[in-house]
C-alpha cells in the first residue's frame, strides 16, 4: 500500500537520492579516478579499506588498451613494460578529455599524447582513437571510462562477493555541470549509480574531520574549529579548498581548482628538452609514435628524480639518430614551470579571499596529490599560509579515496556504534550559475561558494512592449560574458501576457540538492494580479548534449535578441 | 512597496511539487478532500513554522555569540541535513543555511534583528502578546522587572507582596504579574528584601523588550539529549542593543513613508497590515524566494482538499 506499484525514473542518467529502503542498507564505495591513478574503498564496518587488484597494487593506473580483441584496462592488465601505455594502443588522460568540445585548450595540449585526438575546432567533441593493428580505432572518452569502470566493479565485486551498485567518485572543483553528465554517464555504462559526486579536496576535508574527531574522542576534549587549507594536484587536475571542521561536521568555506597538473609540468619539461617536439610528433606516424614515448618516459623519471635530487642527467635516443642528453637542475625545473606555480599561488589565494579566512587562523595544511612531493609546491603552499610543516598524518595519494568512502558510508545510511562515522561534509557550490540578461551578459543566480542545498531567485523583465515570449538560456562559470561560461540548457517561457515592456516579472528560482541536482524554476507574474500568469516552468539541468558549442550561437542567429531578458532594480 | 508584498502574500498556484517528497504526497492522497479539520490543522502548523525566526530555528538566544550559532548549527545539520535525513531534509536544511548565513554576516543580522524586532513590537502593542505583566491603575513611568538570571528563587518578594510577585515554579524564579499589584510600601518591603538585588525599576518603555527578552526560548535537543533553554547572559545590555535597532529602523522608515506622502488617516488595522507587509519585504529581502514557494507549497496543500 505505501509503496506506489511502479516508479518511472527520471530519464536523464542519474535517478538523484535513492534511499535504500532495506533494513541493511548497501554501502557505497568510494572510487577515486585520477588522471592517471585510480584506487577504490570501502567502509568495511569498522574502518575504511583500500582494496588491491589480483597483483596487490593499491593504486592502479588509469588507461584502458585497445590492443586485444577485448579491451582492458589498468586493473587487470599486467603492464610488460611503461612503454606499452604509449604505443598508441592504450587510451589515457581520459579526465582530461571527458565532457570538453574540441576547442578546448587543454585539448589541444592532448593531441601530443600517443593515442588520437583529432579537433576541428568548431565546438564538438574531438575525435579519439587508439591504434590496434596499425588501424586507428575510434572511441570516445566515457566508453573508455566505462571499461575501466567496469574492471574495478568486477574486481571490487568479485573482492566484496555481492554486487556492486552505489558509487561516491571524486572529480576536479572545476569540472562543469557538463562533465559531471559525462561521468553519470560512465558510470551508468558501467552499471553503476552514482550516489554522490565530491570534488576532491572535500573528501580529503572529510577524511580531515573523521582523524580530528577521533583526536578529540581520546584526548576529551572540546571540539574546537579547525580551519583547514587542502591542496590537491594530481596529474590533471589542481584544487584547493578551505574547510572548518568541528565535531565530525566539515564544513567548506571556499573551492577552487584549474585544470592544471602534472601533465602540464611534463609537457613544458618536454619542450624544454625538445624545443619542436609538438611539430616533429604532429603526424602521428609509428615512428614518432615510440619516439615521444621514450622522451615522455624518460622526462618523468627526471621529474621523479628532482624531487629528491637537486640535478639530474638525461640520456635519451629517441631513434632516426637524434638525442636528448642534457643535466637538469630543480631550479631549471621550476624556471620553465614558472606560470604552472603562479597559477597555483593564485588559486590558495582566491580561495582564502572567498573563504573570508585570515591566513593565521588555518589549523592545518594539507597537501595531497602526485604532485605534492614536489619542493618547489611544498614551500609555495606552506609560504602562503605561514606554516612551517605540513599536515602529515595523511597518506597523499590515499586521502581522497578514503574521504569517498567515508561519504559513501554516511550517504547510504550507515552509523558506527563507535562514533567513526558521526561525520557530515556541507559542500558548497564550485562554479556560479546563472542565466543570460541584459544583452550578452552573464547573471548569476546562485554564485559560487554557495552553501548546499542551494535555492536562490531573482526577478527578471521583458525587454520589448507585448514581448510574448522569453528565453531563458542557464550558464554556470565566473566570467561576465555568456560565452566566458558553460552552457547548460535554456528553454522558453511562452504565453507571457502581453505588457509594457519591464512590467511582468519573471521570476528564476534555482535550486540544488545535496545530491548536486540543478532545477530551475521559471514563473510569470504581473503586477497586482495575485495568480501567476501561466503555469510555472520547473526543468532539471543540464540539457545539453554533445556539441552543445553551437546551440547558444544557433539560438542567438534565430532569435537575435527578441527573446531578451534583464534584471529588475531592487524596488526597495 | 505595498503592491510587491501583496503579490507575494497572496501567490496562490498549483505547481507540480518542486521537489517531490512521497510522503508528502502520500499522505495527500490519504488526506485529500475527507478529513478536512486535519488539514486545517497541518496548514496552521505549517503557517506557524514559516513564521519561526532565524533563533528558533537555529535555537540559539537572540544574543548568542558566533561560536554558539555555529555550534548549533552544525548540530542541526547533522540531524537534519539530506546525506543523513534524506530527501526530507531538504527544505529544513535550505532555512538553516539561510539562517546561518544570516546571523553569522554582521550587517545581515543587524537588519534582521532590526525587523525581526519591529515585529515583536507590533504584538506587544496590539495583543500584548509581547510582556508578561499587566498594569494595576494607571500607567506610571517606572515599572518592575524581575532579572530572571540572578534571581535565586527566595520567594521574599512573593511574601511581600504577593499581588504583585509570583513565583515560576518550574524555572524557580520570581516575576511580575501585577506591576503595582500591591501598595507600595509593601513593593518597596519586597524590593529591598531580595538578597540578590535582583528586581530593578525600569523604565516603562523598556518593560515589555525586558520582559520578551528575559523569556527563555527552547533550545533545540540534539541527539538523545534534551533541548533546554536558553536567554540572554545580560538581559540589559540586550534590550539596549534591541532598542538601538529598533530606534534605527523607525527612523529610516519614518523617512521613507514621509517621502512617499500619504495623506490618509490610517485605522489601526491598516497600519498593522501595513508594517506586515513592509515587514515581510524586509524579511523577503534575506529569505527571498522561501517565501514565495513555501506559498506555493503550502497552496498546494490548501489547494488540493
Amino acid at each position: 500500500m505505501d509503496e506506489p506499484a511502479y516508479t518511472v525514473v527520471s530519464d536523464s542518467e542519474t535517478t538523484g537520492e535513492e534511499k535504500s529502503s532495506s533494513a541493511f542498507p548497501e554501502i557505497a564505495i568510494g572510487i577515486d579516478i585520477g588522471t592517471s591513478q585510480c584506487s577504490i574503498a570501502i567502509w568495511n564496518g569498522s574502518q575504511v579499506e583500500l582494496l588491491k587488484n589480483t597483483r596487490n597494487q593499491k593504486m592502479m593506473r588509469s588507461y584502458v588498451t585497445f590492443k586485444d580483441e577485448v579491451p582492458s584496462g589498468g586493473v587487470s592488465n599486467q603492464l610488460s613494460h611503461e612503454h606499452e601505455i604509449l604505443s598508441g594502443a592504450a587510451i589515457f588522460n581520459m579526465k582530461r578529455l571527458i565532457g570538453r568540445v574540441d576547442t578546448d585548450p587543454i585539448v589541444h595540449a592532448s593531441k601530443i599524447l600517443p593515442f588520437l585526438v583529432q579537433t576541428l575546432d568548431i565546438g564538438v567533441r574531438p575525435f579519439i582513437a587508439a591504434l590496434v593493428n596499425n588501424v586507428w580505432r575510434s572511441t570516445t572518452p566515457e566508453e573508455v571510462l566505462a571499461i575501466f569502470l567496469v574492471e574495478l566493479r568486477a574486481m571490487a565485486e568479485m573482492q566484496l562477493k555481492r554486487p556492486i551498485r552505489n558509487v561516491v567518485l571524486t572529480i576536479p572543483v572545476s569540472f562543469s555541470r557538463f562533465q559531471l553528465t559525462r561521468i553519470e554517464r560512465a558510470c551508468a555504462m558501467a552499471g553503476l549509480h552514482v550516489l554522490r559526486l565530491m570534488p576532491e579536496p572535500t573528501a580529503v576535508a572529510l577524511l580531515y574531520a573523521q582523524q580530528q574527531q577521533l583526536t578529540v574522542h581520546e584526548n576529551m576534549g572540546s571540539g574546537s574549529e579547525k580551519i583547514a587549507l587542502i591542496f590537491n594536484m594530481g596529474a590533471g587536475y589542481c584544487d584547493v579548498a578551505l574547510s572548518a571542521t568541528a565535531g565530525g561536521v566539515s564544513q567548506i568555506k571556499a573551492l577552487a581548482g584549474s585544470a592544471i597538473g602534472g601533465e602540464d609540468l611534463l609537457q613544458n619539461m618536454m619542450r624544454h628538452l625538445l624545443p619542436d617536439f609538438e611539430n616533429r610528433f604532429s603526424n602521428h606516424g609509428m615512428n614518432e609514435i615510440k619516439s615521444m614515448g621514450l622522451l615522455r618516459v624518460a622526462t618523468q623519471d627526471a621529474i621523479h628524480k628532482l624531487t629528491t635530487q637537486t640535478d639530474v642527467q638525461i640520456d635519451v635516443n629517441l631513434g632516426n639518430g637524434s638525442k636528448v642528453s642534457k643535466l637538469v637542475n630543480r631550479e631549471e625545473f621550476e624556471e620553465v614551470n614558472q606560470k604552472i606555480f603562479e597559477k597555483c599561488e593564485n588559486l590558495i589565494i582566491q580561495c582564502l579571499h572567498d573563504a573570508k579566512v585570515e591566513i593565521d587562523d588555518i589549523t592545518d595544511v594539507i597537501l595531497v596529490g602526485g604532485c605534492s612531493y614536489i619542493p618547489k609546491l611544498r614551500n609555495l603552499v606552506m609560504g602562503i599560509c605561514k606554516k612551517e610543516e605540513l599536515y602529515n598524518v595523511i597518506n597523499p595519494l590515499e586521502a581522497a579515496v578514503y574521504g569517498a568512502a567515508l561519504e559513501g558510508a554516511v550517504a547510504s545510511g550507515i552509523s558506527d556504534p563507535f562514533g567513526n562515522l558521526d561525520l557530515l561534509t556541507i559542500q558548497v557550490t564550485p562554479l556560479g550559475i546563472g542565466i543570460r540578461a541584459d544583452g550578452n551578459n552573464f547573471v548569476p543566480i546562485i554564485p559560487r561558494n554557495t552553501t548546499m542545498p542551494a535555492r536562490k531567485d531573482l526577478v527578471f523583465t521583458t525587454v520589448r512592449d507585448n514581448q510574448i515570449d522569453a528565453l531563458v538560456t542557464v550558464y554556470e562559470g565566473e566570467g561576465e560574458k555568456v560565452e566566458e561560461n558553460h552552457l547548460l540548457g535554456y528553454f522558453k517561457i511562452t504565453g507571457i501576457p502581453p505588457a509594457p515592456k519591464g512590467v511582468p516579472e519573471i521570476n528564476v528560482c534555482m535550486d540544488i540538492d545535496a545530491s548536486n541536482v540543478l532545477r530551475v524554476l521559471a514563473g510569470v507574474i504581473l503586477p497586482g494580479c495575485p495568480h501567476p500568469a501561466i503555469p510555472v516552468m520547473e526543468i532539471r539541468l543540464p540539457t545539453v548534449d554533445d556539441g552543445h558549442g553551437w546551440c547558444a550561437e544557433a539560438l542567438y542567429r534565430t532569435y537575435g535578441s527578441t527573446l531578451d531578458l534583464e534584471t529588475v532594480q531592487k524596488k526597495i | 512597496m505595498d503592491m510587491s508584498a501583496s503579490m507575494v502574500t497572496s501567490y496562490h498556484v498549483s505547481v507540480p511539487q518542486f521537489n517531490p517528497n512521497k510522503a508528502r504526497l502520500r499522505w495527500k492522497e490519504k488526506r485529500s478532500g475527507s478529513v478536512r479539520c486535519c488539514d486545517t490543522t497541518r496548514a496552521g502548523e505549517l503557517r506557524a513554522r514559516k513564521e519561526k525566526n532565524y533563533y528558533e530555528l537555529l535555537g540559539v538566544s537572540v544574543d548568542a555569540n558566533v561560536q554558539e550559532i555555529k555550534q548549533s548549527y552544525r548540530n542541526l545539520q547533522k540531524k537534519h541535513h539530506p546525506d543523513i535525513a534524506g530527501h526530507q531534509g531538504h527544505e529544513y536544511t535550505l532555512k538553516l543555511n539561510e539562517a546561518y548565513k544570516v546571523l553569522m554576516r554582521e550587517d545581515l543580522r543587524k537588519d534582521y534583528d532590526a525587523s525581526f524586532g519591529r515585529m515583536r513590537m507590533q504584538f506587544g502593542r496590539n495583543a500584548s502578546g509581547l510582556g508578561y505583566s499587566s498594569w494595576k491603575g494607571p500607567l506610571r513611568p517606572e515599572a518592575l522587572f524581575v532579572d530572571e538570571n540572578a534571581c535565586i528563587g527566595c520567594r521574599e518578594c512573593v511574601q511581600h507582596a504577593s499581588n504583585t510577585f509570583v513565583m515560576d515554579e518550574a524555572m524557580g524564579c520570581a516575576r511580575v504579574k501585577v506591576q503595582y499589584g500591591d501598595s507600595d510600601q509593601n513593593i518597596e518591603v519586597s524590593v529591598d528584601s531580595c538578597p540578590v538585588n535582583c528586581i530593578h525599576w525600569v523604565d516603562r518603555e523598556e518593560l515589555a523588550v525586558l520582559e520578551f527578552l528575559i523569556q527563555p526560548q527552547p533550545v533545540k535537543g540534539y541527539g538523545i539529549f534534551g533541548g533546554g533553554w536558553e536567554r540572554p547572559a545580560n538581559v540589559f545590555m540586550a534590550a539596549k542593543a534591541f532598542n538601538k535597532q529598533l530606534k534605527e529602523q523607525t527612523e529610516a522608515e519614518y523617512k521613507q513613508r514621509n517621502g512617499q506622502s500619504t495623506v490618509e488617516e490610517e485605522t489601526p488595522a491598516q497600519a498593522e497590515a501595513r508594517a506586515n507587509a513592509s515587514m515581510e519585504i524586509n524579511m523577503g529581502r534575506f529569505s527571498g524566494i522561501w517565501k514565495f514557494f513555501e506559498q506555493v507549497f503550502h497552496s498546494n496543500m490548501w489547494n488540493s482538499e
